[in-house]
Parts: structure tokens; sequence; C-alpha cells
């Protein structure tokens, strides 16, 4: 066995795998939003009587030239391979204008070619790889019945020129830098849902609440909110100088959220350098972290020279 | 929810006087409970008037009001502080539905004035009745349309003008009710006449608004993306301001749109948390307060091309007067925009 035939045998299990994953994408997409509706990126060039037909024409097409291709690789279908092959050449050839179109016209639009992966606007690498993928499915018109080879030293070199061509494809797909962050990605806590009534409960369970608590003349709070990774509740209470409102800060976290909290005269406000002196207390969990919401507090050094707009 | 205090939610009606004093309380008790112990505060300066981000251009001045008369040399504009004389310089351009000379504007008209840089007096830009309207269809008759902006606003009417029907009919080809539009325009009384479109229209109807792509995150409470505008929804709405799309929903605002979810990747905030937004293509930055929960800005996942392509969609829908401070062209709908939650 050739080199040269080595690559074009292995074109077909790379293109298989490419056409099968785009469908299996789009779909899941589509599944998750119940609605074809999402994955209209490509097609929006398209009239909008036509862009759902055109979507779903192109996850069919996807889908049966990757089967196709699976199927017609063996000896049972082997006499439709050439016309499965060329099909898969000319769709990508297809796809390689339609990418070039859309940064041309659309250039806000992700091509979705690999679902909510592909949602950033497709750059040079994307045509390329439309490209790469078109000239892969050409030279596999030549690779004839796909067949085993031997253990040793032609196996090695097919799984050598597979795997090299992965990565070739993935260094020309945008969609596995995104893959991989998902799939380091940890949810940060700015950023996660967390309904106000954890907050509470966390409060009245804190020792700052036992500090404070007896100051409080309201069951509920004044105000309340919530800004990245704190929730902000604000009781109004009496302590022995007069009225005054108590301000405790709860960490958006499962378990063991932090809880600092503060006691600040009402009326006539100070100076503001002598309001952290009111009563400043800090709750930290019991394994003494700072908690992840760290970055919400005051930084100091840029805030010298700005002012709001109010 | 348990507990929750009852009293003004959100976010443009309770705007003005009440809305700025809930701001420096706010940001006074924030600053209380993360001071360091005998350790100075390090709230910000509340004070009305300069407002520079650090590191970038100081914003642009500007002044709005009614155009009482216009000559080739001078403008006299009625503010709310009195008249206001302005000179214009050769350079000095106007838009008018389209980019006009000066004198054509016409007496009587809202303008919007961005000032030369470094000069009190000198006109640079001039925008006369601009207005925008972006929303859900609700209602459309051929070239007639009621858009609705939110709970909190009135219906918007929309008339498409003819000379522009062909332009607007590519950018949005569906006017029927439940599809997403975002026009500019030149008021004419309580209606909008569309000239420009500000974006394309969304494939998906105002129902199917989903939550948007997980994967763009934020960095140290620093996002990009696109930066819009609105006009004041009423009289007595703070001039400058932004409303935050990612408004935490727990907070009950009156403006959000239940149905349509906060975009994924954006920091739950507060209507009063401060943001400061720099506009990548002149470097301009400028502290604003959330004032409002962006309740259309969640509808649209668009990207701005304004000096290139926004990593994700708005991130802010700005006062008119804000996104011309910070050296925003209205007519041309967006900017990318660097924002970072202050301090």
């Amino acid at each position: 066995m050739t080199i040269r035939h080595a690559i074009e045998q292995m074109q077909v299990p790379l293109l298989a795998l490419v056409l099968l994953g785009a469908c299996a994408a789009k779909l899941s997409r589509v599944l998750r939003a119940r609605s074809v509706l999402v994955v209209l990126d490509a097609t929006s060039l398209f009239p909008p009587r036509l862009r759902r037909p055109a979507t779903m024409a192109v996850c069919f097409t996807e889908l049966s030239l990757g089967a196709g291709i699976l199927a017609t690789s063996g000896r049972a279908w082997h006499g439709w391979a050439m016309g499965v092959r060329l099909g898969t050449a000319l769709f990508f050839l297809i796809a390689l204008c339609a990418m070039a179109e859309l940064r041309e016209f659309r250039p806000d639009l992700g091509c979705g070619c690999f679902g909510d992966l592909s949602g950033r606007p497709p750059g040079v690498r994307s045509v390329l790889r439309a490209g790469l993928l078109g000239a892969a499915a050409l030279a596999s018109t030549g690779g004839g019945e796909l067949t085993l080879p031997p253990a040793g030293p032609a196996a090695a070199l097919d799984l050598g020129i597979l795997v090299a061509e992965f990565l070739l494809v993935a260094a020309l797909s945008p969609e596995v830098g995104e893959m991989l962050a998902r799939l380091g990605y940890a949810e940060p806590c700015e950023l996660r849902a967390a309904p106000p009534h954890r907050a509470l409960v966390a409060l009245h369970r804190s020792r700052a609440w036992r500090r404070h608590g007896r100051l409080v003349s309201r069951d509920s709070p004044a105000d309340m909110w919530r800004e990245l990774c704190w929730w902000y509740l604000v009781y109004p209470g009496r302590d022995g100088g007069g009225e005054c409102d108590i301000v405790f800060a709860v960490e958006v976290r499962p378990r063991r959220p932090a809880v600092r909290s503060a006691v600040l005269p009402r009326a006539d406000q100070p100076p503001q350098e002598d309001l952290p002196q009111a009563g400043l207390e800090e709750d930290l969990p019991e394994d003494g972290t700072p908690g992840e919401g760290g970055f919400a507090r005051p930084r100091t050094a840029a805030a010298e020279d700005v002012s709001p707009a109010f | 929810m348990q507990g929750r205090p009852a009293g003004p939610l959100c976010c443009g009606r309770c705007a003005g006087a009440q809305a700025a004093a809930r701001v420096g309380r706010r940001q006074r008790f924030r600053a209380a409970v993360f001071a360091k112990p005998g350790g100075n505060l390090s709230v910000p300066h509340t004070t009305v008037g300069a407002d520079r981000g650090a590191g970038g251009a100081a914003p642009f001045r500007t002044v709005t009001g009614t155009l009482l008369d216009i000559s080739p040399h001078i403008l006299v504009v009625a503010t709310d502080a009195g008249e206001r004389r302005l000179a214009l310089t050769p350079r000095s351009t106007a838009w008018r539905g389209r980019p006009v000379a000066a004198t054509e504007l016409r007496p009587e008209e809202p303008v919007v004035i961005r000032l030369a840089p470094g000069r009190r007096d000198v006109a640079d830009k001039i925008w006369a009745s601009i207005g925008r309207v972006a929303g859900t269809i609700s209602a459309s008759d051929d070239s007639q349309l009621l858009v609705d902006e939110g709970t909190t606003r009135k219906r918007q009417a929309v008339v498409i003008a003819p000379a522009a029907a062909n332009r607007l009919r590519v950018r949005f080809p569906q006017l029927e009710p439940g599809n997403l539009i975002d026009v500019i325009g030149l008021r004419r009384g309580a209606a909008l006449e569309a000239l420009i479109p500000a974006t394309s229209q969304p494939a998906y109807l105002a129902s199917r608004v989903t939550r948007g792509s997980t994967v763009a995150r934020t960095a140290a409470g620093t996002f990009s993306g696109s930066a819009t505008w609105h006009e004041p929804g009423e009289p007595g709405e703070e001039p400058r301001g932004a409303a935050y799309p990612a408004v935490d929903p727990a907070a009950g605002c009156a403006e959000a749109m239940l149905t349509v979810p906060c975009p994924a990747e954006l920091p739950y905030l507060a209507v009063g948390s401060m943001l400061s937004v720099r506009n990548e293509c002149t470097g301009t930055v400028q502290v604003l307060p959330v004032t409002g929960c962006g309740a259309t800005a969640r509808l649209f996942h668009d990207r701005c091309l304004t000096c290139g392509t926004s990593p994700r969609g708005r991130v802010a829908d700005l006062t008119l007067l804000s996104f011309v401070e910070l050296g925003g062209d209205p007519e041309r709908a967006c900017f990318n925009a660097r924002v970072t939650v202050w301090p």
C-alpha cells in the first residue's frame, strides 16, 4: 500500500465523522430549543420563506452524505461510493462559497456549522476548513474500497495519517477552542442564578446576624439587591446612638457563604472617612477562605480619578 | 419572595432624583461593608460633571434642547438651563434623516449637539429629531407598525418612509406581529418615521428568544460587546445612564419581560450598579449608573459592526445623551464597547 493510497482511504472516516458531527450538533441545538429557528445562522442569506427548508435540507444532506460515505466504503454498496464522495466534494464547495458570502454580507453572524459552537462570525480558518474538506472528498474518490490494514507499519501509517488530518482540521476549526473552553468551564458566581431567599436563610444562620440582629427593627430588609457575587441587605435599626442602617453582604455561594456586615448611623451622614469604623464585621466561612466573590470588592486604586455621571 | 422589600422596583420610572439618591445610598452601603477596619472608604465621588473613567479619553460635551434659531454661523438652542448660543464652523455637520447642511434644520426641532473637543460653544455635530424604536411588532398595517418596547413604555407607532421602504425590507423582511424590529429615523410627533435599519432582523420570533451562547465569558468584571442607545421614555427620565440586560431577575424589575431570559454570559447586577463604559472606536470612557433592565437589549443577539465585529451582543443600552457623549453616532446604531463593573 502506498502512502498516497493510505491518504486517499483515510479521508473516508474523516469526512463521515465531520458530517455526522455537524448534523448531530445542529440537531442537539434544535432539540434543546425545540425550534428550528435557532439554527438559521448561515441560511439567513436566503429569503425568509426559504430559511427553514434550507436549514432542514442542510441537516438532511449532512446526515445522508455522512451515512452514505460509511455505507459505501465497504463492499456492499461500493458502486455508489464515487457518487457519494463527489456529492460530498460538491457540498463542501458550496459551503466554501456560503462562508465567503456570509463574511461579505452578514459579518455579524456565525456559520452555525457545528450548532452553537459556531456562534462566532467565520474567519479565514473556517473558509480554509471548508476548502480542505472539499479537497479531502475529492481525494477520497481514488481511495476505492476501505479495508482494514494488516497489523504493523501499515496500520501505524493509516493511524498516523488519520490523526494528522484530524489535527489539521482541528487547527482550522474555531469550534475546538470553544469546546475545550466549555469542558473546563465552571460557571462563576457572578453568572450564577440564585434565589434571594437563600441569602436570607444564610444570613439568619450567620454569626453576623446573631451579633447585629438585636439592632434590627424590622423583619424584612428595607433594600435588597444583588451585584456580581454578593447579595446586599439593608435593615433599619436602632443602636445606642440613635437610628442606624445595618448592612449585610451575603456571598452567592451554595454552601457556607461568607457574610459581612456594617452598622451605619442613619441621619446626617458623617464624612466618608469615618464610616468604616461604624461596627464593621466580617463572617467568613469556617474554612477561612475569603470566598469566590472577591473581585466584587471596591478597587481603591482605580477609583481615585473617577466620578460617575450622576 | 419571602421577606422581600416592597416599594419601587424599577427602573426608568424611578429615575431622576429618587434614582440618583438610591444609587448613592447603595454605593455608600456597599463601600461600608467592604471597607477594611480602620481604613478609608473607597467609594467613588458622586459629584455631577466630570466623569472620566480611568485610562481613557474624556467624554464629549453635549447640549440638548429645542432649536430656536439657526444661521450659517450660529445656532440658538433652548435648554433646561436657558438659551445656549453655539458657533458653527465649516467642519460642523448635521443629521436630519441624512447628512444635511446645518441651515436645513428647522426651528422648534429637538436637537442633540456634540460640542467640539475642548470647546464649550462650538457645535461639532447636530442630530435633529432623531429617534429609535426597538422591540416586538404588535400590530402592522401596510407601512405602519405598532411596536412594543417593554412593559413600562408606551407602544411606539412607526411609519416606514416610502423612500426607505426597500432598504428596510431587505434587513427586516418580516413585519408581521411577533417579529422583532429595530429602526432609526425622524421623530414626527408621537410616531417615528423609520429611515435606517439599526440591525438585521433576527431569525427567531420575540416569543422564542433563547438565552444565547454561554461560551463568551467575563474576565474580572470586564466584558466587551455592542453598546446601543435608546430614547428617554418619559420627560423625567434620567438623561444619562445605561439599561443593562442582565439585571438580576429576582429584583422584580418592572421593565423586564419575564419570558425573555437574561443573556447567559453577563454578570448579574442591580439598578444602581456603576459601569465604566469605554467606546473602543474613540477610546472615550464614562462611568454610568445602571438605570434600567435593558428589556429590548435582551431580545437581540446581534453583533455590532462599527469598527470591527463585537465579540458578543448587546451589553449596554445607553441613553441617547450618554451614547453621544461617548463619541457614538446615533445613526450608526451602536459601537463596540468594553464595560467594567465599577468599582
